[in-house]
């Protein structure tokens, strides 16, 4: 019996650009933070903390040190007492629980006297090129006080307490590459283990969390004395770090078009490779079970109080039913059964639920999907050479390929240009506003790339197909930037967004849930339609406990016994 | 103080554009500033004088004719022209470009090694009184490069055996920084109540 050849396609740009798609991506094995425990449990990184000079207060330092096999970094902690009137996550805040460094290497006693000074400071601060992070986090006014006392009086918390805020501290930015003094991204991105994107930061994010658990217990001890208790270690694993997201993530979705590309490309090139999989073998098949009955419990444990995300929690519970049932009567032997599912899904689930069953059909399969990793970094430290050479005739046809839809659009109407993206002089804070109600459009970023390409469009049509576009460029320097993206098209086909990001109804909360969803983040929480909470490494072992078994699978709950 | 070459090439890039400069030769006005730093050359020097000259005392359009780049009045920016002479690097044949009176043509080496990259061959930024070679990543200046030039030459050269010096920081004048600074301060909002409440979108508590 023959076996009838599909055509199975990479899914085009067109389909998987649009924002309500961004905005519904998942984790996969390919994301950043299971990236990173993977090869610190492989090369086997050994992590010990040098110092922990914390006084009964809770104000003081510590050093955590992850050594692997060539180089080691350290989490240098800086522990506040923090008024509560103080605490914001905005990035206007001045003053924060804990302020964090990553730095390279393991510091000398001068170095930790220079930090001091500085890291508490964060943005106010400086760095230096022997730092590779800056970070600061809050602690849950829910939880921490809740569980020190708990802890204290000699009882465990409770869990459902526990899970309603899933972190004892959130991070509210992780700077890298290069900000405030540290070193560019450049000068270590040769290393093997920081090659992938942002290993620098999920790093610091795991270190962290150890030092958030160190830092509640010596709380809970310093209070409680003999009383005091222990964390149970299963609460504790379920713990993660929180993160609050502002609109800074979505700029950068706009202004790394490369590099999105190549996170977005490397994983339709995974759900390629899955779906061209002519037969699946019990194992795999196991593996996905498996994978997707655990992925139900971590949906039902995702709340949101914001209306959209409500929504689509309940399309993707409804998903799951669905999914479920059909996996349960589905026939695997049947030739290419993961393009099946997936065609079937397409139908049927809301893009929330496909886009969960894209990352899952990965799951079983490493060999296929985990190389593509060191495909999803840019290699490119600045920003591209304009081809000169090229005629106005390819470079519209570059623009057709990403925004044909935009060049029709009445660019004037309202409700098409509503918004303006631009930076505050206070704290240099990327903000969205309103175009017709403040007085922002003198500032306006470049971050509107439908608009600037339709724009850019139609002044080429007033020029000969033949001509080279370095004449065009000469009187119209205004669409430089805009024949910049459009050449970089052809190496990142998905580098676009193929959306409106200034429309009256954009959502930028759909930018950063594609960002943080390739961090490996789950149970995204928009707290409006520009900020959004998340959680890392929840369920995932600490460092004394990482070992190859339990280094990847911890994103996914444990089933019930 | 020594900065990291993003903060210089973000500093610049948003200098540039608070002098008047369009988004995308913002970014070549970045790219360059970056490219001398990493070479161990004040980029942020020379991107703070240039900008600090007067928009009507410069010409920011160059035009190429018969092998002569000029402008219809007045000297030209170095940053704009450099974009278009890696814009026409096809048109650059063995007997080079003449520049008529340009400012700032340190600022041009970086795109002169742009178009050394481009057509794998090495390049010449000849002055009166200097000269600057570039070959991919190397570099050669005979003479510190001056404010201004009245005339200049670029062209195709046989010198292949650069030394490539390459810096991870730049440690910019404080001055030519607060420069910098001050233009890119004119691309920031001023911030309202309402902006600060709205645009970023607060409004649910973040301290819970």
């Amino acid at each position: 019996m023959t076996t009838p050849q599909p055509h199975i396609t990479r899914r085009p740009p067109s389909e998987v650009m649009r924002l309500e798609r961004l905005g519904s991506l998942h984790q996969c094995r390919m994301s950043f933070m299971r990236t990173l425990l993977r090869r610190l449990a492989g090369d086997q990184w050994q992590f010990t903390r040098p110092h922990f000079d914390i006084d009964a207060t809770g104000v003081g330092y510590a050093v955590y040190t992850a050594a692997g096999p060539e180089r080691s970094y350290s989490l240098v902690a800086f522990a506040h007492d923090l008024p509560d009137e103080k605490r914001s996550d905005r990035v206007i805040a001045d003053a924060w629980d804990a302020t964090f460094t990553l730095f390279d290497g393991v510091p000398d006693s001068q170095d930790i006297a220079r930090l001091k000074q500085n890291v508490p400071l964060q943005e106010a601060g400086r760095i230096s090129e022997k730092e590779l992070s800056l970070s600061r986090a809050n602690r849950s006014v829910r939880l921490w006080d809740y569980v020190v006392s708990e802890l204290a009086s000699g009882q465990q918390p409770d869990t459902d307490v526990i899970d309603q805020v899933g972190y004892l501290m959130r991070t509210t930015a992780v700077y890298g590459s290069g900000k405030f003094g540290a070193a560019d991204r450049e000068t270590i991105s040769n290393r093997e283990e920081l090659f992938p994107p942002f290993q620098v930061e999920m790093l610091s994010v795991f270190l962290t969390r150890k030092f958030v658990l160190d830092l509640v217990q010596h709380m809970a001890w310093a209070k409680g004395g003999e009383t005091a208790v222990k964390l149970d270690r299963s609460i504790a694993q379920r713990l993660g770090i929180g993160n609050s997201t502002g609109l800074g993530m979505a700029p950068f979705v706009i202004n790394h078009p490369v590099l999105f590309n190549n996170w977005i490309k490397a994983r339709e090139e995974a759900i390629y490779r899955v779906r061209s999989v002519v037969s699946a073998v019990a194992d795999d098949t196991e593996i996905f079970r498996d994978r997707l009955k655990r992925s139900t419990i971590s949906v039902a444990r995702w709340t949101s109080k914001h209306p959209v995300q409500m929504r689509k929690i309940d399309a993707l519970k409804h998903d799951l039913v669905l999914l479920s049932a059909r996996v349960d009567e589905y026939d695997f032997q049947t030739a290419y059964p993961w393009d099946n599912l997936m065609n079937w899904a397409a139908h049927q689930l809301s893009i929330e639920g496909q886009e969960l069953l894209a990352s899952l059909i990965l799951e079983p399969y490493p060999d296929l999907v985990d190389p593509l990793v060191s495909c999803m970094a840019d290699t490119t430290s600045t920003v591209a050479r304009i081809d000169g050479s090229m005629t106005v005739g390819d470079v519209k046809t570059l623009l057709e390929k990403s925004f044909a839809w935009a060049f029709d659009l009445d660019w004037q109407a309202p409700q098409n240009c509503a918004r303006a993206w631009y930076v505050s002089e206070e704290k240099l804070e990327p903000r969205l506003g309103e175009r017709f109600e403040e007085p922002i459009a003198a500032y306006e970023q470049p971050l509107a790339p439908a608009r600037d390409a339709a724009h850019a469009f139609h002044a080429l049509k007033e020029w000969p197909e033949t001509s080279k576009v370095a004449a065009f460029l000469q009187s119209h320097p205004e669409h430089r930037h805009t024949i910049r993206r459009a050449q970089l098209c052809e190496v990142a086909p998905y580098g676009e967004v193929q959306d409106n990001t200034i429309s009256s109804d954009v959502l930028p909360i759909d930018m950063l849930r594609a960002k943080l969803s390739f961090f490996g983040a789950t149970h995204f929480d928009p707290r409006s339609d520009r900020w959004i909470r998340i959680c890392m490494f929840a369920g995932a072992p600490y460092p004394e406990s990482l070992s190859e078994s339990n280094s990847d699978d911890w994103i996914y709950p444990e089933l019930a016994q | 103080m020594t900065r990291s070459l993003s903060e210089v090439e973000a500093t610049a890039k948003k200098a540039a554009r608070g002098a008047g400069f369009s988004w995308g030769m913002a970014e070549e006005a970045a790219k360059a500033t970056r490219w001398l730093c990493a070479k161990g050359i004040d980029g942020c020097a020379e991107l703070s004088r240039l900008l600090s000259i007067g928009s009507h005392e410069i010409n920011r359009a160059a035009s190429l004719d018969a092998g002569v780049w000029q402008s219809a009045s007045g000297p030209l920016c170095s940053i704009s022209l450099g974009a278009s002479m890696v814009d026409h690097a096809h048109d650059l044949n063995a007997d080079g470009w003449q520049v008529k009176s340009v400012v700032c043509p340190a600022l041009l080496v970086p795109f002169a090694a742009d178009i050394a990259a481009k057509s794998g061959q090495s390049i010449a930024v000849l002055g009166p009184d200097f000269s600057a070679v570039v070959s991919g990543e190397g570099l050669s200046v005979n003479a510190p490069m001056p404010n201004s030039s009245a005339s200049l030459k670029v062209q195709i050269t046989h010198k292949t055996q650069l030394p490539n010096v390459s810096f991870t920081r730049a440690d910019p004048a404080e001055t030519a920084w607060s420069v910098m600074q001050n233009f890119a301060h004119r691309t920031y909002a001023p911030a309202t109540e309402a902006s600060r409440l709205k645009g970023a979108g607060a409004g649910t508590t973040d301290n819970d």
